[in-house]
């Protein structure tokens, strides 16, 4: 039997959302949507985003709509997944071999183990400062006058990366001011703060000890430049720890990889409960 | 009819309240009127309703209040409650209070009836020992001897002392407010979605501090409201709260456990509202019968012996079976010896049957939630994907 189910995945920076048809040979992506939630009221954004991706779905009724990230407060929501769970089966979906998460948001990063079934294993979170975040990336990019687009492409062509510190997101800012001021290129204050954010990353990595492959999630999952620091930051390996033979994996749907792992969820809970002979998830009609 | 949103904002405004405005008008409306005073975790209040009295709970400032003066009067082992209660009274908070009743719940809560002997010579200060042994012959008679000995005492701080006609008539009062509180548990647990915690909570803890008349008509009313706005299923995990008896934990902290992803049906929050299990005998003596439905109705705690010695091992299935719930979090307060002290029981006993458990701890005053939201949230997802829910 088909069902149809939602994700939305409400980050710090975006809304995404994601309309999903599946059965027991698998499951396939009707439609997605996203938006920045800039500074506007995230409930409208939330409507707005999942109301696009409903509407280009094609589908008459959703049977489960199930919520990640801050979207706890969705009140048409039928369920609620937590992040590392969500992205973990989005990652799964997107790429088979993954056994290991990496999730960029705009605030945090987090790593996350889980095996062959999408569960999560054990996990590791970036502290509560924003250093080695999608909107730290953001936000240096504007200073220096970049599009998001170009941020990727321009740090790989960096020849002499400046170290920034990769510990507080202020103080990083006050090294790249400094660096302009000394007429370091674009290139290579782009390249330094990717070296940066991957060196956080890649010690999160090692830290869980995931030695297959990885799946980037989030948004800076396309930015080809941090995706070639953090090869190169895995490459080097510690002191304590070899370099592993992690391979990275990243995809154009990285993005709605939480989005993809609670609709996918949500399936599978709209399958449990109604086996249990507990149908009584509201349906929404489009 | 007052709407659901209505009567918890009312009972919010009471919570968030540290003047104890409620009360204070209470006391306004008539002269001679006086207000006393208790601490978790249970107090007879129907003796001092009995005596004319007002009977204000007492559970500290919660993350209202900063702690200056209440430091001074504790360790840094001590649990947060004592300290923030100190301090509600040396800032004059309290001074509306002619009494203060402190049941035995641990050492800390004995300290603090002394302090208050030292601090407050005026104000008449019992502190309450519960009858640990379920023996008529000894333990109730001893409780039905404190019993007499307080309804004497309080009668002379109010001036109106009881009879058995008006103690049994305060006796008919709790049980009904008792009563309600049993049926917002027993919708809770059926359709935990149309009673969210965070309002049943608000809704007791108000009725803390307003005459027991008036928490009956809220609660009628709340009632209602649900029956009339019966809220939106979700699909969430079903978890026992367990611990948080003495100091309660921050209105924040239900919240996210809530928006976690669980719907708690069972918990032990403001456990004196429902310390016994079942209506007092408002026949015969009323003193007897109050003594005798403490003996045989008080439910099992960390605040009372346990004779069984599987008693505690097997309470957790027994309570998870009877909310049919998933699982069961431990949330106690830091340095809570009665809490922490029965959790390594209770969770073996959890766990031996197969029951998924989490375990954290909490302060009146914690302020982040994200710890308390991971660790909740994805103990739900564990339940709700790889359980059996």
């Amino acid at each position: 039997m088909k069902t149809v189910t939602a994700g939305i995945d409400v980050g710090s920076g975006a809304v995404k959302a994601v309309v999903m048809r599946s059965d027991e040979n698998g499951a396939e992506i009707l439609s997605h949507a996203s938006s920045r939630i800039r500074k506007r009221d995230i409930s409208s954004v939330v409507n707005e985003v999942f109301e696009q991706a409903a509407a280009e779905s094609g589908a008459d009724r959703i049977e489960y709509v199930a919520s990640t990230g801050e979207g706890e407060d969705i009140p048409f929501a039928t369920g609620h997944f937590y992040g590392m769970t969500t992205h973990a089966r989005g990652a799964l979906f997107l790429e088979p071999r993954a056994r290991g998460v990496l999730d960029v948001g705009a605030l945090h990063a987090r790593a996350v183990a889980m095996d062959a079934r999408g569960r999560v294993l054990t996990y590791k979170m970036t502290s509560q400062c924003a250093s080695g975040s999608g909107q730290f990336l953001e936000n240096i990019a504007r200073y220096l006058g970049v599009s998001q687009a170009e941020i990727g492409p321009l740090s790989l062509e960096g020849k002499k990366p400046e170290i920034v510190s990769s510990i507080c997101a202020v103080l990083a800012e006050t090294d790249v001011i400094n660096m302009v001021s000394r007429g370091i290129s674009t290139s290579d204050i782009l390249r330094g703060i990717h070296m940066s954010m991957a060196g956080r990353f890649a010690r999160l990595l090692r830290s869980l000890e995931i030695d297959q492959v990885v799946f980037v999630s989030g948004g800076p999952a396309g930015d080809v430049g941090l995706l070639a620091a953090l090869r190169e930051a895995l490459g080097k390996g510690t002191p304590e720890k070899p370099a592993a033979e992690l391979e990275l994996v990243s995809h154009p749907m990285s993005i709605h990889a939480g989005a993809i792992g609670a609709a996918l969820w949500g399936a599978y809970r709209y399958h449990k409960l109604g086996t249990g002979g507990v149908a009584w998830t509201a349906t929404v009609k489009i | 009819m007052i709407s659901r949103a209505g009567i918890v904002d009312w009972a919010l405004g009471i919570f968030e309240d540290l003047e104890f405005g409620a009360a204070r008008a209470w006391l306004a409306e008539g002269p001679g009127r006086k207000a006393c005073g208790y601490l978790p975790v249970y107090a007879p209040r129907e003796v001092v309703h009995a005596s004319g009295m007002l009977a204000v709970g007492i559970h500290g400032g919660g993350d209202r209040l900063e702690i200056i003066k209440g430091d001074a009067f504790y360790q840094s082992y001590i649990c947060h409650l004592p300290r923030s209660v100190i301090e509600l009274a040396q800032t004059g908070r309290l001074d509306f209070l002619s009494a203060m009743l402190f049941p035995s719940t641990c050492d800390v809560i004995r300290n603090l009836s002394g302090m208050w002997q030292v601090l407050y010579p005026d104000v008449y200060v019992r502190y309450l020992e519960l009858p640990q042994v379920q023996d008529q012959a000894t333990g109730g008679a001893f409780w039905e001897g404190e019993l007499r000995l307080l309804l004497r005492e309080l009668g002379r701080v109010s001036g109106r002392p009881a009879d058995d006609a008006s103690l049994a008539e305060s006796i008919a009062l709790y049980n009904t407010a008792r009563g309600l509180i049993r049926e917002l548990y027993r919708m809770r647990r059926e359709a935990p979605w149309t009673v969210p915690t965070e309002e049943l909570y608000l809704l007791m803890r108000a009725g803390e501090g307003v005459p027991v008349e008036t928490f009956i008509e809220k609660a009628r009313a709340y009632m209602s409201a649900v029956e009339a706005e019966p809220g939106q299923r979700k699909d969430r995990s079903r978890v026992i709260v367990v611990g948080a008896f003495c100091e309660q934990p921050p209105l924040g902290l239900i919240k996210t456990i809530e928006r976690a992803g669980c719907y708690v049906v069972d918990d032990d929050f403001l456990l004196g509202n429902r310390f016994l299990d079942t209506d007092v005998s408002t026949d015969n003596d009323p003193v007897r019968a109050l003594a005798g439905g403490f003996l045989r109705h008080a439910v099992s705690s960390s605040i009372m012996f346990e004779p069984d010695p599987e008693g505690k091992r097997n309470l957790m299935r027994q309570r998870v079976q009877a909310a049919r719930a998933d699982g069961v979090i431990f949330a106690a307060p830091s340095f809570c010896d009665p809490a922490l002290l029965d959790r390594a029981m209770l969770r073996a006993g959890a766990e031996a049957d197969g029951i998924p458990c989490i375990a954290f701890k909490y302060a009146e005053n914690s302020a982040q939630f994200q710890q308390f939201r991971e660790q909740a949230g994805t103990f739900a997802d564990s339940m709700k994907l790889w359980g059996d829910s």
